[in-house]
């Protein structure tokens, strides 16, 4: 995944909202819980202040008497954590745990119990309520107040915020899943689109299928409709360039007859330089229209296997009518079954340029063979002529070259037949035959042709 | 001899005429396919030099309608676009030769002369050997009606055993009817004719005696 990637951002975008979400909520249930186990706690401590304030009495002096005691053992050990105490005009009594401590003052105590925390006497800190009490109408009033450690509540509160803590880290960890399921399930309509785009910028005549979400159906239409131009502007090309080769060719011919009209008035020379123009120009064109085959022949999906047998029996047919092929034998041994993963057009452009350049060569045979072994389809086209060498064979493969500078015009070169090999998917290699020439060998791998779209 | 020149470029109709003329023939010219269709039809001709691309009705089509109606002429292609399929088609509609454009006039007219040949001067042209007939215009045998096209050479070997009279003929001896002279390699090339002329016309048709030579069955001998 890229910075620019759509699932990054998504999913990035759902992990920061529900971990912000998960973090306010964190916050807000500590606070909550806070509060409620103070506000019950509070409770407990005025439960405690207001049996203290039923049980008190104020002496002659002023002072408060408390009986009976709050009958908590906290109130009896020293530093027990609960505390009590209650303040008069003359003096004040408190429980035994605050030894000789005193409770923290806060502010003006009403006559409502009010909660508060404040520094303890031997506790960091104590959760403390107070009141003012006055049990004889006229006199001064009696300041009660009641303290506990509140060490244990933020001991549980800790407790609570870990245990909450871990598991809105677990929730977050399961939203955020949800949230790559999602934007895998949202997403996967454009990686299918993705792929059928994929398999369109190969193949111009595949269409992108209907079987998508209707979010993404403007989109596909606007594809197919896009391609249909260009494959209508491929077609037209292509005619184009066929209806051009046409409209030359026939002038060439007409230009030739000229030249062997300048020949027989005398004018050897001219005749000589129109011949040597007409045949570079033919030459030119045949390669360009070859190497236009392939180009068309690479852009075009393939529509289906071409038997192997068929194609060779048919070219033979043609070659052995041709002065080269007419004194020379054709052997093919091919079995039915030979499919080859290309057009039957562009099988018999590569096979037909072969068989020529091989009857062109022969002395008496062409042996024409079709195999399938493992995954492969193999062609040999073999003759008995005088074979190449090594250095001229490399150089024959080079675009444009010629293999029989001498021979009659259509053959094309065997870089051209390379070319057509290599935009099927296929390949040509040069060796020695056993019949003592040239042996020519095309083979495709069955397993590298993708299926089609539809 | 007549000879017919089907070509809608008028300069270049107009050397094939003046080229074929200056080779002996007698020869019309018409620019398209429908005029040629009906001229090959009732005209009686030695050669006719089609060109595929015609105005009114494509040159293929011009072939496939002299064959149906039985016209045996050999016909010569000439085709502008040079690719296989083309010249497969046009073989298989019956063409005898084909040419691409832009070719030499004398190979041409050469082409135009072997086609003329092969077909000219034979008296009795349908020969039966038992259940073959062959038919020494249009290069074809026939087994039992069955049309089958055969190469040249394969043509030659056929027609050289089938004037034997049963006679075993040698592989040596084949071979230098079929190449002048010949060499010892070349008898593989014979085994080669026969083996692909058994596939086209059946295993038991040319018999084999080892080390003696190819009889045509059904021959007499």
């Amino acid at each position: 995944m890229t910075r620019s990637s759509l699932r990054l951002r998504l999913l990035s975008g759902a992990a920061a909202a529900t971990f912000l979400a998960l973090a306010l909520a964190g916050v807000g249930f500590s606070w909550l819980f806070h509060r409620h186990v103070e506000r019950r706690e509070a409770d407990g401590l005025i439960a405690v202040g207001k049996q203290i304030a039923a049980s008190v009495s104020v002496d002659e002096f002023g002072r408060p008497i408390v009986d009976p005691l709050p009958a908590n053992p906290g109130y009896q050990a020293v530093a027990g954590g609960r505390y009590w105490q209650v303040l008069g005009s003359g003096g004040s009594a408190q429980s035994a745990s605050l030894w000789d401590q005193s409770l923290p003052s806060v502010a003006a105590p009403s006559s409502r119990w009010s909660s508060s925390t404040a520094p303890g006497p031997f506790e960091d800190r104590v959760l403390l309520v107070s009141r003012t009490i006055r049990p004889d109408a006229g006199r001064p009033g009696i300041v009660v107040r009641v303290a506990r450690d509140d060490t244990p509540i933020r001991t549980a509160l800790g407790e609570f915020n870990f245990e909450m803590g871990l598991s809105l880290a677990l929730l977050w960890i399961v939203l955020s899943l949800a949230a790559y399921v999602q934007v895998g399930l949202g997403l996967r309509p454009l990686d299918r689109l993705r792929q059928e785009v994929d398999r369109l910028r190969r193949s111009p005549k595949a269409r992108l299928s209907d079987r998508h979400p209707s979010e993404i159906a403007p989109l596909t239409d606007a594809i197919n409709a896009l391609a249909q131009t260009r494959e209508d502007d491929l077609t037209r090309a292509r005619r184009r360039a066929a209806d051009l080769a046409h409209s030359l060719k026939t002038p060439l011919a007409v230009l030739s007859t000229q030249s062997r009209r300048a020949r027989a008035a005398g004018a050897e020379g001219a005749a000589d330089g129109l011949d040597r123009a007409i045949a570079a120009v033919g030459a030119a064109l045949e390669a360009e229209l070859a190497r236009a085959r392939a180009a068309a022949t690479r852009a075009s999906p393939l529509s289906g296997t071409s038997s192997a047998l068929e194609v060779m029996e048919q070219l033979v047919d043609v070659v052995e009518r041709t002065p080269h092929g007419e004194a020379i034998v054709f052997t093919i041994e091919a079995a039915a079954n030979v499919m080859i993963p290309a057009e039957k057009a562009d099988l018999a452009e590569m096979l037909g340029a072969l068989i020529e350049n091989a009857a062109r060569h022969a002395r008496r045979q062409v042996r024409i063979t079709g195999v399938i072994v493992d995954d492969t389809a193999l062609i040999r086209v073999e003759d008995d002529g005088p074979g190449m060498e090594e250095s001229f064979a490399a150089n024959a493969m080079q675009r444009g070259v010629r293999l029989d500078e001498t021979g009659s015009g259509h053959g094309l070169g065997l870089s051209i037949v390379r070319d057509l090999a290599e935009a099927t998917a296929g390949s040509l290699k040069l060796g020695r035959s056993s019949l003592g020439g040239l042996d020519a060998r095309l083979s495709w791998t069955m397993a590298s042709h993708p299926p089609k779209l539809r | 001899m007549r000879a017919l020149v089907v070509e809608d470029d008028d300069d270049l109709a107009e050397d094939l005429v003046l080229s074929l003329r200056a080779a002996g023939f007698v020869v019309d010219r018409c620019s398209d396919g429908e005029d040629a269709w009906f001229r090959g039809d009732v005209e009686d001709y030695a050669i006719a030099v089609l060109d595929l691309g015609l105005p009114c009705l494509d040159g293929l089509s011009v072939l496939k309608r002299w064959r149906a109606a039985g016209r045996s002429l050999p016909v010569l292609i000439l085709t502008a676009r040079g690719d296989w399929t083309e010249k497969v088609e046009g073989i298989e509609s019956g063409a005898d030769d084909y040419m691409a454009k832009p070719f030499a006039m004398g190979e041409l007219i050469a082409r135009v002369k072997n086609l003329v040949r092969r077909t000219a001067g034979q008296g009795s042209p349908i020969l039966r050997i038992g259940q073959l007939s062959l038919d020494t215009i249009r290069m074809t045998v026939t087994i039992d009606g069955r049309p089958i096209m055969l190469s040249q050479l394969e043509f030659r070997f056929i027609n050289y055993l089938a004037h034997q009279d049963g006679r075993l003929v040698p592989a040596g001896e084949v071979a230098e009817h079929l190449y002048g002279v010949a060499d010892s390699t070349d008898t593989n090339a014979v085994e080669a004719i026969v083996k692909r002329l058994r596939r086209k016309i059946g295993s038991e048709t040319i018999q084999t005696r080892r080390g003696l030579g190819y009889a045509l069955a059904g021959s007499a001998g």
